[in-house]
């Protein structure tokens, strides 16, 4: 062998042309074998002797580490008495063997501000088909079957909504528990870790990132209620148009007199937007309602002084509802949260 | 004794083994740190008997001359396991090879492909080999030790 300085120098040249191709390399799998092989070359006198070598092996460990995320990091708005309501879940195996993660899902604390108010029911989990989103080809699971090591599913929990009010806070919880992989179809038992450890053999050795060594791993989500607040007002004014006494500069509940009724639904700021509103409002008695009065889509305003409808007044509009004899009916359609929806007739005093 | 040896050496091509001349053991240690009572972290080496991915591992050949000779031009090569990146050695006259053993040097003259196809400076992690050439003789009865510290992947 040549001297050390030789050496350096000889293969320094040769470095620069030195190419090899790196690829990635996943986490040893547990009960592999490691062994440290070393060679030793010297001389004696100076003459070469024969190599000599030595070598230490171990087994490396199985590691058990389990996550479970929520995907999003956002609250899942619902409607009140939605069905089948959807938060969604990674659960990954990172450990260095394949295994069962065990799933349950309950009602739990909220994720996303806000106070968790209500619970759930009905709650179900669902293993994804791979489009990421919650449909019919998703199949209801209580494990998740022989997670590779490094491998990632997505599931969802479904659950269905009470009938709660706008902001209301519903949170849930995603946990998955290490269990033995114990083949295709079958849930494994729950994995412990190994009570001694042993260099030769492979031990069972729980690594959870959580900081809690127990195969467990959990994530919060929750479902806000997204609801619309809708408040309703009437006003009637009576109308100059064909009122019974000529020239009067004030007009009065008088027999002959035309009543313009006037019904404002509005949704408050922050709701939900309310779709296919429907007013039905029957004529008082001793009234005639006035053929083809009914406008909707006019505008209402209460003079700046909510609560006092005394005030108030609505304009415009356009022809539409209609009346069946006894009931005035008309659809506003969709109301979005801080807006109006207005619907106005006219019937006169008997 | 020394002229008859480098006499058989001329007249012959054959190495002579000289048994026993060097004693190795290789150990295997796993890096731990561990919360002393005063609050203070000190790391401690403790048996290969529990190891996980992600481990520190410190690989440790002690070599003593039982050789009534010194020992001249001793180099140890160590290949990588496979489960292990090689993360660093501190010991003088250290070579790596990051090709499997075909090309030596110091890391920093080292090149790899990236898996984009464009040539790198080398990493610790893409090391294969690890060479240590000891400069100096072992003198009769001399001890050394030589360590390097991998991670497993």
């Amino acid at each position: 062998m040549k001297k050390p300085m030789q050496f350096l120098m000889s293969v320094s040249t040769l470095a620069l042309a030195s190419i090899t191709i790196v690829t990635a390399n996943a986490a040893t799998t547990a009960g592999v074998s490691v062994t440290n092989n070393v060679t030793v070359s010297y001389q004696v006198g100076g003459t070469n002797q024969t190599d000599i070598s030595t070598s230490d092996t171990f087994i490396v460990d199985r590691k058990i580490n389990i996550s479970v995320a929520e995907q999003g990091n956002a609250s899942t708005s619902v409607s009140p008495n939605e069905q089948n309501a959807v938060t969604t879940f990674t659960v990954t195996n990172a450990s260095n063997d394949v295994i069962d993660i065990g799933l349950s899902a309950a009602n739990g604390a909220a994720a996303h501000g806000g106070t968790d108010n209500f619970d759930v029911t009905g709650i179900q989990i669902y293993l994804d088909d791979g489009d990421g989103s919650f449909d019919g080809d998703d199949t209801l699971i209580t494990y998740l079957d022989e997670m590779t090591a490094g491998e990632t599913r997505t599931v969802f929990i479904v659950a269905d909504i009470p009938d709660q009010s706008n902001g209301d806070v519903a949170g849930v919880r995603l946990t998955g528990t290490a269990r033995e992989g114990e083949g295709v179809g079958s849930q494994g038992a729950v994995i412990t870790e190994s009570a001694t450890n042993n260099k030769a053999a492979e031990d069972t050795v729980f690594a959870d990132a959580d900081g809690v060594y127990d195969g467990i791993a959990f994530a919060n989500d929750d479902y806000e209620v997204s609801a619309a607040i809708l408040t309703a007002v009437k006003i009637s004014e009576v109308l100059a148009t064909n009122y019974p006494v000529t020239g009067a500069s004030e007009f009065f509940n008088i027999p002959g007199a035309t009543v313009q009724f006037c019904i404002a639904v509005s949704n408050a700021a922050g709701g939900a937007t309310a779709t296919g509103v429907a007013i039905a409002d029957p004529i008082p008695l001793k009234m005639t309602f006035v053929a083809n009065s009914i406008l909707i889509g006019g505008t209402y305003d209460n003079n700046a002084t909510a609560g006092d409808t005394s005030d108030d007044s609505c304009t415009g509009g356009s022809t539409g509802g209609s009346f069946d004899g006894t009931t005035v009916t008309g659809n506003l359609g969709s109301i979005a949260a801080g807006a109006t929806g207005v619907i106005t007739f006219q019937a006169t005093i008997d | 004794m020394k002229f008859l040896i480098a006499l058989i050496a001329l007249l012959t091509p054959i190495q002579i083994a000289s048994a026993n001349q060097v004693a190795l053991e290789s150990k295997v240690f796993v890096e731990r740190t561990q919360v002393q009572s005063d609050g203070t972290v000190e790391t401690i080496l403790s048996p290969p008997e529990r190891v996980v991915p992600g481990d520190v591992l410190v690989f440790v050949l002690n070599y003593e001359n039982k050789g009534d000779e010194p020992v001249n031009d001793f180099s140890v090569t160590n290949p990588l396991p496979d489960a292990v990146a090689f993360r660093k050695s501190d010991d003088a006259g250290t070579v790596y090879s990051v090709d499997g053993g075909k090309n030596w040097g110091v890391l920093a003259e080292l090149s790899v492909l990236d898996v984009d196809g464009e040539s790198r400076p080398a990493m610790a992690s893409d090391v294969t080999h690890i060479r240590w050439l000891v400069a100096e003789p072992i003198p009769i009865g001399g001890t050394g030790q030589l360590t390097f510290t991998g991670v497993i992947k």
